[in-house]
């Protein structure tokens, strides 16, 4: 029936619609801004940008896991298994300290913890000890923030309505990047020294060792954050893992002058946590059969989640263990390791420059 | 700011409407027109607040001239301030909006390496510049009265045309100023209005910034497009153009509504006219209308003979050309268009009648004739407006080129990424995973999806006549709030409006 001015009529309606839309996004909440999943629910994790923040302050846990997007592949199912602990993963792309630090200190306002395993990059080490976590859109400042006034990009977005809520139901019904496995982007990928390959075109010359003064400020600062956070937790048990790179990320860095600079951040950061009783740290960079066998990487950082699983289960043992005693004979392991890769392993993979061969 | 925004749908709007409401409360409607001015700057200003020390030294410049011409009844002297007033006017479009170019030219042509920095270009400088020569015309002629600085403040800078048009006279809109009392409308009004808004929304928002994507992708490397892609593109950035520009139009003249003013009609079906002319008498209507009147019919119109008519419309066009942008694209544009006219002058036969022949509209043969010069005018000015999204001439004639190049390629199933949007999400998902065999059909069937859509409302009602005849229902008021919730989720990425640039 026509009427004269059906006005109320489409200010209702447009409540109404924005009530309910609001009502599915709130119940759904595929970045788990307001509430973790109800009852038997799985989280499901795959979009670290917009889930971290809601997961550190929605969730139940007592242990996190930190780092970049090498850490992503670990099962932290079997770190709950083991420590008998409930942890969630934490991470950001570039694994920069101050930006781990931003969401660790939202973690401990909302939740007492036990335990912290950092994943921890050496490339992290000297990035900038300001947060990045404030620029640009990653995270969006309204997921940052827990007011609800500026949650309309959230709330009213139909990409989050047409795309995220209909990917968050499909993974659970497939349990995919669900419980340990949040955040797991190996599906898909391929592992072997031909993708690896791709990744890196060796340099034909060598640059000269680089000047770092800048990168000492930067690490100076990033293990004062350190040292002050593990200071301020004594009851926390922080356990530290280095990853271990591929020999192409050492030869690049040896190619790129910068092989000098890292050796540097190892000396400096490995006395200043091993400091702390309640420090253990593991470093797997100096094992040869892992970084050596490009088979295991995608690129040159990242590793297949075998090597994960490996370095999980490797953490309370004494093999990958770092200490007060042996620090150094592990950094002068690892020194070692870096000559013999780049003048010989990394030449199981490039062609000998024409000058080598006739050295 | 833009109508498509968050900011603007959920903040600015509702102050502004029910803020000028409750001024026109009072007795002394200057408070409201405060408002309304003030309010009308940040909206020009929101983005960038230099824009507005560029409005104010213009709307300066013009009440100047308009007191001048005030003070004075001497021909020579009126003559005199309404010249130095227009070339002031043309002198600041020129320096924003062409000097760039000028230069460019000018170390082409003799080969000088002039360097200059880049000038930022005001928003929506075309349009205030225009509808401020049209007033010190009408000064000129006595035809306006010199009103007080914030009437005419408010003339100019009224928000809802200050960006995008449709460029509004001073005559049409300065006595609904003064009206305020009763301009006290009915909700009836009110929802005409709001309902005008929304459907000028879902025009952008949904047709315009979707068919967008496809364009942008394919315009960024047109040497890699095939002939089938080509036209697609082509036909694509018509109907993009057509439903950005007319869309923003509706919203403006929505939310005029809503406040009270009735702004100028722009489009009426552009794209189902029958010859070229008639395209220009449905496309950027007040564009046309301020060409025609301040420089078609100052030159001699059509009273001077056939020779001097051609000759004035190509400088029409020619004009046409340059105010859309710096930029040979733009010109050329405007000259092709102008020999259409041209040539539709001189052969009289393809002159269309103002309204359709009944009587041929009758019979087959008639249907098919106009169904023919609809087909060629579409073609025409979806090639015409090639010219007008190219980047250069050199872009133009290689989208030429690949338009008529012949062959295939296969580049439409590359198209794929274009077509991709939150709403087939779902849909597209489940053919890949479970019928991947039918993806092909599925995007060529979203390819065709889009255009027929746009075709679909092009050949339909109007946004008015849709709300006269069925938007004053219950169904549909749940439409129109369907359609507003929409486009509101689809806010998260904004678009600008094409004819910001112009």
């Amino acid at each position: 029936m026509k009427q004269k001015h059906p006005l109320k009529k489409l200010i209702l309606f447009i409540a109404l619609e924005l009530l309910a839309l609001f009502g599915v996004v709130w119940f759904f909440d595929p970045f788990y801004q307001y509430h973790a999943p109800f009852g038997s629910g799985k989280a499901v994790l795959y979009d670290r940008d917009n889930q971290v923040v809601g997961t550190v302050r929605n969730f139940s846990y007592d242990s996190v896991l930190m780092g970049s997007s090498v850490a992503e592949n670990f099962d932290t199912g079997y770190l709950d298994d083991r420590y008998a602990c409930e942890s969630i993963k934490i991470i950001k792309a570039s694994g920069s300290v101050a930006d781990l630090l931003y969401y660790l200190d939202m973690a401990h306002e909302k939740q007492t913890l036990k335990n912290v395993f950092w994943c921890l990059d050496l490339f992290a080490l000297d990035a900038s000890p300001t947060p990045t976590v404030f620029d640009g859109d990653s995270p969006p400042a309204y997921l940052r923030t827990e007011t609800l006034f500026d949650d309309i990009p959230y709330i009213y977005n139909k990409e989050i309505l047409f795309e995220k809520i209909p990917l968050q139901l499909d993974y659970a019904r497939q349990g995919k990047n669900t419980g340990g496995n949040a955040y797991n982007w190996a599906e898909g990928k391929i592992f072997s020294a031909a993708r690896a390959k791709q990744a890196y075109i060796k340099p034909k010359t060598n640059k000269a060792p680089k000047d770092f003064t800048e990168e000492k400020n930067n690490l100076e600062e990033n293990l004062a954050l350190l040292t002050q956070e593990i200071a301020a937790h004594p009851e926390i048990s922080y356990r530290f893992i280095l990853p271990p790179y591929s020999l192409l990320w050492w030869d690049c860095a040896y190619t790129g002058g910068e092989l000098g600079k890292n050796f540097y951040l190892l000396e400096q950061t490995l006395p200043a946590l091993l400091a702390f009783d309640n420090v253990e740290l593991y470093s797997f960079q100096a094992d040869q059969e892992i970084v050596c066998n490009l088979d295991n990487y995608m690129d040159m950082i990242h590793y297949s989640p075998e090597i994960s699983q490996y370095m999980f289960e490797q953490l309370g043992g004494e093999t990958y263990r770092v200490t007060k005693e042996n620090y150094t004979d592990k950094i002068a392991e690892m020194r070692n390791l870096a000559k013999e890769i780049t003048e010989h392993d990394i030449y199981k993979y490039y062609e000998m420059p024409p000058s080598d061969n006739n050295a | 700011m833009l109508f498509n925004s968050v900011v603007y749908i959920t903040i600015f709007q509702p102050i502004v409407i029910g803020g000028f409401y409750l001024l026109q409360k009072f007795r002394n409607p200057v408070w409201a027109k405060v408002f309304l001015f003030g309010m009308s700057l940040l909206f020009y200003g929101y983005y960038n607040a230099s824009y507005v020390g560029i409005l104010i030294a213009s709307l300066l410049l013009n009440y100047g001239c308009s007191a001048l011409l005030e003070k004075t009844d001497a021909a020579k002297t009126r003559g005199l301030v309404s010249c130095l007033g227009i070339l002031g006017n043309l002198g600041i479009l020129f320096y924003f909006k062409y000097f760039n170019f000028f230069i460019d030219n000018c170390n082409f042509l003799l080969h000088t390496h002039i360097s200059v920095e880049k000038i930022a270009l005001p928003l929506g400088i075309s349009f205030f510049t225009f509808q401020q020569i049209s007033y010190i015309v009408e000064r000129y002629r006595k035809n306006a009265a010199c009103r007080s600085f914030l009437d005419y403040a408010c003339f100019i800078t009224f928000f809802p045309q200050l960006i995008a048009g449709p460029i509004v006279m001073y005559d049409e809109w300065l006595p609904q100023l003064d009206n305020w009392r009763e301009r006290n409308k009915t909700a009836d009004d009110f929802y005409r209005g709001a309902a005008l808004f929304i459907l000028g929304l879902a025009k952008k928002v949904l047709l315009a910034d979707c068919l967008a994507v496809l364009v942008n992708q394919e315009f960024k490397s047109i040497s890699y497009l095939d002939m089938p892609t080509a036209w697609i593109t082509i036909l694509f950035y018509m109907l993009e153009l057509y439903f950005d520009f007319s869309g923003y139009c509706d919203m403006a003249r929505g939310i005029g509504k809503m406040m009270g003013f009735t702004l100028p009609v722009n489009f009426r079906s552009p794209l189902t006219a029958l010859s070229v002319r008639d395209f220009w008498r449905r496309w950027h209507i007040t564009l046309s209308r301020f060409l025609t009147q301040y420089i078609y019919i100052p030159l001699g119109g059509n009273r001077r003979g056939l020779i001097r008519q051609c000759f004035n419309i190509f400088i029409v066009f020619l004009a046409s050309g340059f105010w859309h942008g710096a930029n040979w694209t733009f010109v050329v544009w405007g000259l092709l268009h102008g020999s259409a006219m041209i040539a539709e002058t001189l052969f009289a036969r393809m002159k269309t009648p103002v309204k359709p022949d009944t009587a041929a509209r009758k019979n087959a043969a008639g249907i098919f004739m106009e169904t023919i010069r609809r087909f060629a005018t579409g073609v025409f000015i979806t090639l015409s407006f090639s010219i007008f999204r190219s980047d250069s001439l050199k872009d133009a004639a290689l989208l030429w080129k690949k338009l008529s190049a012949g062959g295939c390629s296969g580049k439409v199933l590359r198209l794929r990424d274009t077509l991709r949007f939150p709403e087939n999400y779902v849909l597209t998902g489940i053919v890949e995973k479970y019928f991947p065999q039918h993806v092909d059909a599925l995007f060529l069937f979203y390819l065709l999806f889009l255009p027929g859509c746009g075709f679909f409302f092009i050949r339909g009602m109007t946004a008015e006549e849709w709300i006269e005849k069925r938007g004053r229902t219950t169904a549909g008021a749940f439409l129109l709030a369907t359609l507003f919730v929409w486009c509101f989720i689809s806010l998260s990425q904004v678009s600008v409006f094409l004819y910001f640039n112009f």
